[in-house]
C-alpha cells in the first residue's frame, strides 16, 4: 500500500469532519475515533475504487456510515437493545474547550432514531445536499427530506424548541411575527 | 359486490395513506426551525475545531512509512 503525500493530507484534513459526524452519530467519543480509524484504514485498501475528482468526503463519510451501521447491528443481536438506545448513553464529554450547553441537545440528537439522526447531521451539520446525503445513505432523496423534516420537528418538541410560545400560542400572533422579520 | 368490496379495501388505504403522511410531515415553524438549525451547527462545529488526537497523525505517517518501504 502506497500513501502519496496528497492522499495523506486530504485524508487528514478529513478527519475533524468525519469525527463529528462519527460522534455526533454514536455519542461516545473512544467509539467514534475507532470508527475514524477503521473508516482510514478501509478507504485505504480500497483507495483503487475512489474516482478522483469525485467528493473525497462523501466517500469517506459512506464508508464511515456503512462500518457504524454494521457495528450498530451486530452490537444490537449482541445487546438487548432494540431501540437503539445504547446510542442515547452520552458519558463521555468530547475532550477539552468544549462547551456544556451543547449537553440538552446532545442528549436530545441521541434519543432520535438513528436514521433521522444521520440524515440530519448529513444535511444540517456537516453541508451535503439532500442528494449527496442519499447517495451516502443509500437512499432516496425524497426519504432523506422526509428524515430530516422528522429529525428537526422531533428535536423541536424535545427542546422544547418553542420560539413562538413565548409570545403566545396564538398562531395570528405567530403568523404576524414571522412576516414581520 | 365484489367491487364494492374492491372499493372499500381502496378508501381504507387511501385514508392509511394520508395519515401516514401527515405523521410522516410534521411542520415545524421557520424560526424554531431556525433555533434547531442553528444550534445543530453550533454544536457540530465544537466538534469539528476540536484537535485531531495524535492517533491519526501517527497512523497516517506509519502507513506513509510502509508505502515508502515497500517501494523500494
Amino acid at each position: 500500500m502506497t500513501l502519496e503525500p496528497d492522499l495523506r493530507d486530504a485524508l487528514l484534513a478529513a478527519v475533524p469532519s468525519l469525527r463529528a459526524f462519527a460522534i455526533s452519530l454514536s455519542g461516545q467519543v473512544d467509539r467514534a475515533d475507532d470508527l475514524v480509524q477503521d473508516t482510514l484504514l478501509r478507504a485505504l485498501s480500497n483507495i483503487h475504487r475512489f474516482e478522483p475528482g469525485t467528493n473525497l468526503n462523501a466517500w469517506l463519510f459512506t464508508i464511515l456510515r456503512n462500518l457504524f451501521h454494521s457495528e450498530y447491528r451486530k452490537r444490537r443481536r449482541e445487546v438487548e437493545d432494540p431501540d437503539g438506545s445504547y446510542a442515547g448513553r452520552l458519558t463521555v464529554q468530547p475532550e477539552q474547550g468544549s462547551k456544556l450547553d451543547f449537553e440538552d441537545f446532545r442528549t436530545a440528537l441521541a434519543k432520535l432514531p438513528h436514521d433521522q439522526r444521520e440524515a440530519l447531521l448529513l444535511v444540517g451539520a456537516s453541508g451535503f445536499s439532500y442528494e449527496e446525503a442519499a447517495e451516502i445513505c443509500g437512499c432516496a432523496v425524497g426519504t432523506i427530506k422526509s428524515r430530516v423534516n422528522r429529525a428537526r420537528f422531533r428535536l423541536a418538541s424535545v427542546l422544547r424548541v418553542d420560539a413562538e410560545a413565548d409570545l403566545g400560542p396564538d398562531s395570528m400572533t405567530r403568523a404576524a411575527l414571522q412576516s414581520s422579520r | 359486490m365484489t367491487s364494492e368490496k374492491g372499493n372499500n379495501l381502496a378508501r381504507v388505504i387511501a385514508e392509511d395513506d394520508l395519515g401516514e403522511k401527515f405523521a410522516a410531515d410534521p411542520r415545524l415553524g421557520e424560526l424554531s426551525q431556525k433555533r434547531i438549525g442553528d444550534q445543530l451547527r453550533a454544536m457540530y462545529d465544537d466538534l469539528v475545531q476540536q484537535p485531531v488526537p495524535d492517533r491519526f497523525k501517527d497512523l497516517l505517517a506509519e502507513l506513509e512509512g510502509k508505502g515508502r518501504g515497500t517501494e523500494k
